[in-house]
């Protein structure tokens, strides 16, 4: 039975196998959103590549179903602990677990930052500034909606203003009051995207059949994972990938350069791949747990720590899901979970009495999800659960995406629990802040407001978190952030950090498009500065200039003409 | 000269011929001015000599068609780059038509061949919506979902269907030669031969004319009904052109077999079709500033509210037949 | 001493037996398993026909939470063969020690919660009315798991000063409802569409059913009188300090 990548796509085969003993350019830690670009860069520019997946290597038609409980084997289900004075749920609110990583349950908001996301510090004196500007980074986003592509509106008004290759989708019901309720109170809104979700069919992947099973994994192969987008084109040009081998160590040579990674196996058997430089890509909680669960001799506080940052900074975004009755019938579980949104109050307020802003943006809750959000939202238990969940289809839901700014005291920890490998596992503390809470209260009552404008009937609320950010930032200096704006340790230098735990701030943009934009940028200063990553320790910083060359296939001559 | 009218008496084999009784009824109950310009409009009907005319209006129904392909290949993205080709041809198709409203020589060369490759487009666009409809989850063996969901079925054929107007125009004669010396000289010298050509030329192409309103009627009443099947028939009077479309088909066939049908029915059918499209456009209208944000969003209302063309289409097909009703019928 | 409550149907009495409570009689998602594919249909046959034995808690144990789930997630109104299993979807999930990727820190495991908890309710039963939880009235049982859903158990309890009583509450309720609503005759109880692919949906907007679909029937529905659990309209929800979602949705 071959591979399948939706009703489609077929894995190429066979896939490359490197010698248990043969040294590759680079070992890849973990291929999800930023893991599954780069490795296919990296092996379309000839280099030899291995990468390391905790999870398994699905096959869309046999492993994944069209069902909520049972797709519970998407998300990272082993122990981590969490707390602080507002613990993040993890698990399937945030982490994935298998070739495509988080991309593969992501809802696929596909929006860009704004450029004033790029100068926090600057700009509000709160968070911090990155080492690169919006426009840095541009060329990059350009280029992934492209490759991904993302449906959208011809004419995004927010940040930066542009258009999308793939046309919007049509609006479900929930689209249709945040349309309405923004409409009325005069807030722009736009419909049918930005999403990484096809709009049209895209070589071997068909056309979204708007089933609402985003965060399930799309079987269809419409809304866009690394493992149906990027994965392929990997496997075709040489790369290898190992599924199920959970890295627990980098192993660090005495001239204080990396050279590979220690692994376990699905049998719990303990391998070393060898390579000449190491990338981690393990997302914001798993890469800070493997660097610190790598400390040393030298590296006593986890490895590339000297800055004493790392693990710190983590962000989430608020993720407020507020619910509307409705007399008339919804049904919410139609269409993509996401599809409209407005970034009206984005950029900083002065008026509102804090920094930064939020995004309001569609969610689509199936029944279980629906019902646990209804047991925090009104209490609801009982014959008071049944008789809520009877009006399941009265019901809209929209969420606000709000900014949380990166705050020391949020942070990845070891724990002292082991995990089934005797690795600690991670320790996740979270605390608001009071920019963070003001911003949460404005949000949510700005999002019920919508919600009573499209004409609700009742409207609740429950408060809860999105995405993960940070922990292992990004900045220039070394003594204040971990990685440079290459993603390359500032301690070591053939060990790169490359996924969504480099980012200084978050801005209130679903993060999945600017972590692939980020990788596609690191792949090309990486292939662009060649052997000496592996051999000196000179830091090159001039940009490397895009690639356009290194796409996977069907990203020319598609999509809808820009005009922006 | 054959003007039809003769052959129309009541008693005459009691068949009641329209543009007879509509000519008796213009120069009777008009004024003067009116009921001379309705007889030589009909009089160019009879003779085949509106080739300015047809011509304009091919140009016209192309910037529609193109428009619409153009917003619903947008919708599908342009994910294939063979997307472009009806948008380029129906800008080509505009063009000719205009070029054929003020020359002959255009009419008959480049709107004739523009026609052709246009028709031609249409039916690989037919074999592209059907290939993307199996290319659905579940291709063919879920043909209602995926008929509904999938590429148009019937719009490439339908695009492909108006091309082939601009193809009879290019074969009629022009205003200016109805009744003009050289052409009944050489009809005099040459009489018409029995081909399809003379026909066209002169105006005898009832059937055919009806032959195409039967698949015009076709084509847009089963894209209504699909279309008003996916929204669930929420208003009665989605289903009036999905009622109309057989009716209109069948007096379409009949217009064929009867000259009396292509008199009587026909006409009255096409006119109801032509008034339902119309209505159609001011629902669909109207749906689309119903929609959420209104004409606040005008364009992605326009994309994903009521097709806005759609009831011009069925309003068309109305519009065929009754002009097929006017013209004279083929000799054969 | 009633085991059970009825909910009431505001123009025909008490609603009991049914085969299939809610607004839409007649819809049946499993009838439409042919236009699902076989991966999701194994799994959605599998929760209806397969229902995994106990194994995790003791015979006691499970009475016990058998009752607190009776009033947490009631069934009353269903008949016996259209119940829904929730006990046994639960016990297999703390057998397999199958959790949801973390642990809140002021909690102890999945497993030594739900042991902590029961033994909490059923000390709250003894001391407040001298009986098991079993069997005490239905009425009874609610005021016991009223008392932990306000976060105000009556009586008190030791258990509660080392574990954190919401999200004790906020876990019960969450393998409760993740247990009903992932069964397909709760879809058909409140109209979702259920497994969708290979076959999609077409009418996305304004609440329109699919063509295999029901439209809603709606009639005036109120739980039983004096049930503790009826929703109060205007009641403002519980603000349990840090008691997060755990659904991803953005």
């Amino acid at each position: 039975m071959p591979h399948r990548l939706g009703p489609m796509q077929i894995l190429p085969s066979p896939m490359k196998k490197f010698a248990a003993d043969e040294c590759v350019d680079y070992c890849i830690v973990g291929v999800g959103s930023a893991g599954g670009v780069l490795i296919q860069r990296l092996a379309r520019a000839g280099l030899r590549v291995v990468g390391l997946e905790a999870g398994p290597f699905w096959d869309t038609e046999k492993d994944w179903v069209s069902d909520e409980k049972g797709s519970h084997e998407l998300y990272w289900n082993d122990l981590r602990i969490t707390g602080g004075t507002h613990p993040l749920a993890l698990g399937a609110n945030n982490s994935g677990k298998g070739v495509g990583g988080g991309s593969v349950h992501w809802a696929a908001f596909a929006p860009r930052f704004h450029p004033s996301d790029f100068r926090v510090y600057t700009e509000d004196g709160v968070g911090a500034d990155w080492p690169i500007s919006y426009w840095d980074l541009k060329p990059y986003y350009e280029l992934l909606e492209r490759e991904i592509p993302v449906a959208g509106p011809a004419w995004f008004p927010w940040g930066d203003p542009h258009g999308h290759p793939y046309g919007p989708h049509p609006l479900g019901g929930v689209g249709d009051v945040l349309v309405r309720g923004c409409t009325k109170l005069g807030i722009r809104s736009v419909a049918g995207g930005p999403v990484a979700i096809l709009s049209a069919s895209h070589g071997d992947r068909p056309h979204c059949i708007y089933r609402g099973f985003c965060l399930q994994g799309c079987k269809v192969g419409a809304k866009a994972s690394t493992l149906i987008t990027h994965v392929p084109d990997a496997i075709t040009h040489g790369a290898e990938i190992r599924a199920h081998s959970m890295a627990s160590r980098i192993s660090l040579r005495e001239d204080g350069r990396v050279d590979g990674v220690v692994y376990f196996d699905r049998e719990g058997k303990e391998h070393f791949q060898r390579a000449r430089a190491v990338i981690v890509s393990g997302y914001a909680i798993e890469t800070p747990r493997l660097l610190l669960n790598s400390a040393c001799p030298g590296h006593r506080h986890g490895l590339a720590n000297s800055s004493g940052t790392l693990g710190k900074y983590l962000m989430a975004q608020a993720g407020n899901v507020v619910a509307g009755r409705f007399e008339e019938l919804i049904r919410l579980y139609k269409a993509p979970p996401a599809h409209a949104l407005s970034e009206e109050f984005y950029e900083t307020d002065p008026r509102r009495g804090f920094a930064r802003g939020f995004a309001v943006q569609t969610v689509g809750p199936l029944p279980v999800a629906f019902a646990k959000q209804m047991t925090a939202a009104m209490g609801a238990w009982g014959w008071g659960m049944r008789r809520v969940m009877m009006d399941y289809n009265h019901w809209a839901t929209l969420g606000v995406l709000g900014e949380i700014l990166p705050w020391e005291d949020n942070r990845v920890e070891l724990a002292d629990e082991k995990d089934q490998h005797g690795l600690p596992v991670a320790k996740v503390t979270f605390n608001l802040h009071d920019n963070d809470k003001k911003l949460i209260e404005f949000g949510k009552n700005k999002v019920m407001e919508i919600m009573w404008a499209a004409g609700a009937k009742q409207v609740v609320q429950e408060s809860r978190f999105a995405h993960l950010v940070g922990a292992v930032r990004m900045g220039s200096d070394p003594s204040m952030s971990v990685v440079d704006k290459f993603g390359r340790t500032h301690d070591i230098p053939n060990l790169f950090v490359c996924d969504g735990s480099i980012l200084p701030t978050q801005g209130s943009a679903n993060p999945g498009l600017t972590i692939q934009a980020l990788a596609a940028r690191t792949a090309d200063y990486l292939i662009q500065q060649g052997d000496a990553t592996f051999f000196s320790n000179r830091r090159d910083l001039t940009e490397p200039g895009i690639r356009y060359d290194l796409s996977p296939p069907y990203t020319r001559f598609k999509g809808n003409p820009r005009i922006a | 000269m054959d003007t039809g009218g003769r052959l129309g008496r009541w008693g005459d084999g009691m068949t009641f011929v329209l543009t007879t009784e509509l000519e008796r009824g213009a120069n009777r109950n008009l004024p003067a001015p009116l009921s001379e310009a309705a007889t030589s409009i009909l009089k160019h009907l009879r003779e085949g000599c509106f080739q300015r005319s047809l011509c304009l209006i091919v140009s016209v129904t192309s910037v529609a068609s193109g428009l619409e392909v153009g917003y619903e290949h947008y919708k599908g993205s342009y994910s294939n780059l063979v997307m472009y080709t009806p948008v380029i041809l129906s800008g080509a198709l505009a063009g000719a038509g205009l070029l054929g409203v003020f020359s002959e020589v255009a009419a008959r060369t480049v709107l004739r061949w523009v026609s052709v490759v246009t028709l031609a487009d249409g039916i690989v666009g037919f074999w592209f919506h059907v290939r993307g409809v199996a290319r659905k989850p579940g291709g063919w063996s879920l043909p209602t979902t995926n008929i509904v969901m999938g590429p148009p079925i019937f719009a490439p054929l339908l695009f492909g269907t108006s091309a082939y107007l601009g193809l009879m125009a290019s074969y009629l004669r022009r205003e200016e030669d109805l009744g003009r010396f050289t052409e009944r000289l050489g009809n005099l010298i040459a009489p018409e031969n029995p081909g399809w050509r003379d026909d066209l030329r002169h105006g005898r192409f009832q059937k055919h004319l009806s032959a195409l309103t039967v698949l015009w009627a076709f084509f847009s009443g089963f894209e209504a009904l699909y279309s008003h099947y996916k929204t669930n028939f929420r208003y009665k009077a989605q289903w009036t052109p999905v009622l109309l479309t057989p009716i209109l088909m069948a007096v379409g066939v009949g217009a064929i077999k009867s000259r009396r049908i292509a008199n009587t029915a026909l006409p009255a059918v096409s006119a109801l079709a032509l008034a339902d499209g119309a209505l159609g456009f001011y629902y669909h209208a109207r749906g689309i500033a119903r929609r959420p944000g209104g004409m606040k969003k005008p364009l992605y209302n326009t994309l994903y509210g009521p097709p806005i063309f759609a009831p011009l289409l069925f309003a068309a097909c109305g519009f065929l037949g009754l002009m097929a009703s006017l013209l004279r019928r083929e000799k054969r | 001493m009633t085991r059970k409550s009825f909910p009431s149907h505001a123009t025909g009495g008490e609603l009991r037996d049914l085969e299939q409570p809610g607004y839409y009689g007649g819809f049946s998602t499993v009838s439409q398993k042919k236009s699902w594919e076989q991966a999701t249909r194994n799994v959605v046959t599998d929760r209806i026909e397969k229902v995994p034995p106990i194994r995790f808690f003791s015979q006691d144990d499970a009475a016990l939470l058998g009752a607190v789930i009776d009033r947490v997630m009631p069934q009353d109104d269903r008949s016996v063969e259209r119940m829904i299993p929730i006990l046994p979807v639960l016990d297999e999930r703390l057998f397999k020690n199958s959790i949801s990727g973390f642990r809140y820190e002021d909690m102890p495991s999945d497993q030594e919660a739900y042991q902590l908890g029961l033994k909490a309710i059923e000390e709250m039963a003894r001391e407040r009315f001298r009986e098991p939880f079993v069997n005490l009235t239905v009425h009874r049982q609610e005021l016991i798991l009223k008392s932990i859903h306000d976060g105000q158990p009556d009586p008190a309890n030791a258990v509660w000063e080392k574990m954190p009583i919401h999200r004790f509450w906020a876990m019960l309720m969450e393998d409760c409802v993740t247990a009903y609503y992932s069964h397909p005759w709760a879809w058909d109880e409140i109209g979702f569409g259920g497994p969708a692919y290979p076959r999609g949906y077409m009418r996305l907007e304004n609440g329109l059913p699919e063509p295999w679909e029901k439209d809603e029937q709606r009639y005036e529905w109120n739980a039983p009188v004096d049930s503790l659990s009826q929703l109060e309209e205007q009641d403002a929800p519980p603000e349990h300090q840090s008691l997060h979602g755990h659904g991803g949705s953005h």
